[in-house]
């Protein structure tokens, strides 16, 4: 595995928004530096008190897959994220979105950075893994 | 920490912490793993209990990747036992 992981991560469904924080949270517990960069509807993600749902008409699924994650030990979404920050993984808003969705840097989870293409890209050509979540 | 010393297949360990992750699903008992193993002192040894089918090679990679030494992996039923020393 790599010592340097990006991901990008551009919708805002439920599964889309466990796929990056599982594989941040491996990555970070072997020792790889991670940064986990959100654009577009993925943005919605990094906002506090946000509950994601399954795609179109599975949402009304999306407490049942939690019940079933839960019973083998996987937490829900705000839980994941809350492990994903203290294991050290860097989470990164597009700055960019937030201006075109109307989110404030007070509407985002404390913790989470904000980030333009350029810086992204820079830590993407120094990773071993870049993983593209949308 | 007590340690409480068992014998693994010939080797005479002073275990020093148990980690429970039976029940886990592929990434818990890793993230758990990483989470216990930076409580404890370095030469110290863990013992992880595990029935996730993934981790028979998830936790040698686990321990390939971080440095830490895998002693000794066995099978008791479902239940998957590592000996892990801490670096």
């Amino acid at each position: 595995m790599a010592d340097k992981m990006s991901i990008v991560v551009s919708e805002g469904t439920f599964d889309k928004a466990v796929m990056p924080l599982i594989l941040a949270t491996t990555a970070a517990s072997m020792g790889t530096e991670v940064n986990v960069f959100y654009t577009f509807f993925g943005t919605k993600l990094l906002t506090k008190g946000v509950k994601p749902k399954l795609p179109g008409m599975m949402r009304l699924f999306t407490g049942m897959i939690i019940g079933r994650m839960k019973k083998v030990g996987i937490p829900g979404y705000g839980e994941m994220f809350k492990q994903a920050v203290e294991l050290g993984v860097n989470f990164y808003a597009c700055s960019t979105t937030m201006g075109l969705l109307g989110i404030k840097e007070s509407d985002l989870v404390p913790g989470v950075k904000v980030l333009g293409a350029a810086a992204f890209l820079k830590m993407a050509q120094e990773s071993n893994v870049n993983l593209f979540i949308g | 920490m007590h340690g409480s010393v068992i014998t693994v297949e010939g080797i005479v360990l002073d275990k020093n912490a148990t980690l429970d992750a039976l029940g886990l699903m592929c990434p818990m008992p890793i993230v758990q793993l990483a989470r216990k193993s930076k409580e404890m002192k370095s030469g110290q040894i863990l013992e992880l209990l595990c029935d996730d089918v993934g981790a028979k090679e998830d936790i040698p990679a686990w321990c390939s990747r971080t440095g830490h030494t895998l002693i000794s992996m066995g099978e008791d039923g479902k239940t998957l036992k590592f000996y892990i020393k801490i670096k």
